[in-house]
């Protein structure tokens, strides 16, 4: 008995450590972003602001000129939101005809999908940037929006949960002369929705956060998002002369993944499980 | 599927007969929207990438073929910038993948052993170490830049030291290094936690009675117990690592002295950068990038899967 709460004591102190190093940075950033400047600049580390501001914020969302950080927000949310809209609707329809319509070479046009995208993505970036420019999108949102949706690996997530679906449920409606739209639409969706759901929180993280590809198809700083605007400001707010603005920046865009993370938390966590295959 | 045998029973996966459903289309409608996508977005963008890597390509104009010359330049002509970038690029990413690799899955494994020592808010802990997953790299960069700062950061404050982490090695890749894992060990943190939880009792309390040490439960029980999410964290873990780029960007810059510039910021500067655009030469160096991926991977897995079996 000793024993086990001996381990357990190790297991806490070093567990509160590393919180602590985990912890610490980012609240230590986003305190900043709540200090004057000259309270940012003044002597030895204080973790929380002595007196509250709001005026690096003000500041922030009054420079509209060369960094205007409410637009790449609302760029990132378009982007995000519509890039994940898609996603969902393309991945399900697409696992429903992988797994439930009879149609030839099904499995090997999947393997065979699944093979082809796994080669390593950077060979792609040169190639896509000029599809994107052939289809006239560069500096639009939908360079961000439509190559993301091509995409294999939610389609083989779906594909496996929804084979964990008894053909039963399907079958008997189909003897009852339902379409397949029918079936797909009433039946399927509803049963598949947790792992939707899984597809949309990751669909959503990944766009929100996605850097190279926007600084390659933005140079126009009204319609970039947020993660490029952010290296720009990088460059304007060099320096350090203006930290404070630059961790209002940085906090303002952790808010909405933050936010779902709260919201979704079991999702998150369960997802992992469930796609590298060792759940229970 | 379509045999003779079937002709009289309703099929077993339809629930139709089977004539019903000869060269119907309908299933296009369901797969072809994505199989378009992919056709211009994940097959379209491989061939292009291929036969742009054997051209000179400006992004704007023709390509131009060139055959081999692209990979004789990166690979073997001493003299050329692209030679130099290209192996000062992938020497960079290197030297990251072999050091960042093992810390993203020891560092988790590490803190999931804990977890399952079954203390109290468990799951807390696992969100803590999580969160910063879910941050774009250039917001929590610049946080670290915050951090790390030479003047107003508490690192410096705390240590006592003035040291610049953004301009002088081996600083620079300490600093490149504590934001990646700090940022990087949610995903496997959370597969190891679930597949510790799913080892079986029995085959502990069995080592307890054969009076099996802590260490050796962990090497004989542990271990072999969760080698697939191991495996599969390392492999993927791996290719993460290669894709390197926001980190350094945000940073350092690729500094001091490009020490820190890895290959994806070549590949990207030397397409889309300020200068005249070297897409072929670009395209070639993204290849010989993709061709170390894959070979490592299989490597990884070919070595890792056979090693234990016996």
């Amino acid at each position: 008995m000793k024993k086990v709460s001996m381990s357990k004591t190790i297991s806490y102190i070093f567990l509160v450590f590393m919180t602590l190093i985990w912890v610490v940075p980012l609240l230590f950033g986003v305190f900043t972003s709540f200090k004057s400047e000259t309270e940012i600049k003044g002597v030895g580390f204080q973790l929380l602001p002595v007196n509250w501001t709001l005026n690096q914020y003000i500041d922030v969302l009054e420079n509209t000129t060369n960094a205007p950080i409410i637009r790449w927000f609302i760029n990132s949310m378009l982007i995000s939101v519509t890039h994940t809209i898609l996603v969902v609707v393309i991945v399900s329809l697409a696992a429903y005809g992988y797994t439930r319509l009879q149609f030839k070479g099904r499995n090997l046009l999947f393997w065979t999908l699944l093979c082809a995208s796994m080669f390593p993505s950077v060979v792609n970036i040169i190639p896509t940037y000029k599809i994107v420019d052939t289809f006239g999108w560069v500096n639009t949102m939908w360079s961000c929006v439509v190559p993301g949706l091509g995409g294999v690996a939610h389609i083989f997530l779906v594909r496996q949960f929804m084979l964990g679906i008894p053909k039963e449920y399907d079958e008997s409606a189909k003897m009852d002369g339902a379409s397949d739209f029918y079936i797909y639409s009433r039946i399927i969706l509803p049963l598949i929705k947790p792992i939707l759901i899984v597809v949309a929180l990751f669909t959503f993280t990944g766009s929100w956060n996605d850097f190279l590809w926007p600084t390659i198809v933005f140079n126009d700083v009204e319609a970039m998002p947020i993660t490029a605007g952010l290296e720009l400001l990088k460059g304007i707010y060099g320096d350090y002369l203006f930290m404070g603005q630059l961790m209002a920046s940085a906090s303002l865009a952790l808010i909405p993944t933050f936010v779902m993370f709260l919201f979704a938390q079991k999702y998150f966590i369960e997802s992992l499980s469930l796609s590298s295959g060792i759940k229970g | 599927m379509e045999g003779i045998a079937e002709k009289h029973e309703p099929d077993k996966t339809t629930g139709l007969a089977p004539s019903k459903k000869k060269k119907s289309l309908s299933h296009l409608v369901y797969i072809g929207p994505h199989l378009i996508l992919f056709l211009i977005f994940g097959i379209l963008p491989l061939i292009y990438g291929i036969y742009v890597s054997f051209t000179r390509w400006d992004l704007v104009g023709q390509p131009e073929w060139v055959g081999l010359a692209n990979y004789k330049e990166v690979l073997f002509n001493q003299s050329s910038t692209f030679h130099s970038q290209f192996f000062n690029g992938v020497k960079n990413t290197l030297i990251f993948v072999v050091i960042s690799v093992p810390l993203l899955i020891i560092i988790p494994l590490i803190i999931a052993l804990a977890l399952n020592t079954k203390v109290k808010a468990a799951s807390l802990f696992q969100s803590i170490f999580y969160i910063p997953g879910l941050f774009s790299i250039s917001a929590v960069a610049l946080i670290w830049l915050l951090v790390f700062n030479k003047r107003l950061g508490p690192i410096n404050n705390i240590l006592g030291s003035d040291a610049n982490w953004f301009t002088s090695q081996p600083h620079a890749w300490l600093l490149i290094l504590v934001v990646s894992v700090w940022w990087g060990i949610g995903g496997n943190l959370v597969i190891y936690r679930a597949a510790l939880s799913s080892i079986s009792k029995d085959m502990f309390e069995a080592a307890d009675i054969d009076g099996a040490g802590s260490i050796k439960k962990f090497f004989y029980i542990t271990i072999p117990s969760i080698k697939f999410p191991i495996l599969y964290t390392l492999v993927m873990t791996t290719l993460a690592s290669f894709n390197i780029y926001g980190q350094p960007v945000m940073l350092t810059n690729g500094g001091p002295t490009e020490s820190t510039t890895v290959a994806m910021m070549y590949i990207r500067n030397l397409a889309f950068g300020s200068g005249q655009s070297v897409a072929g030469v670009a395209s070639a160096m993204a290849m010989l990038l993709g061709i170390i991926m894959v070979i490592v991977s299989i490597f990884q897995f070919v070595v890792l899967s056979k090693d234990d079996t016996k």
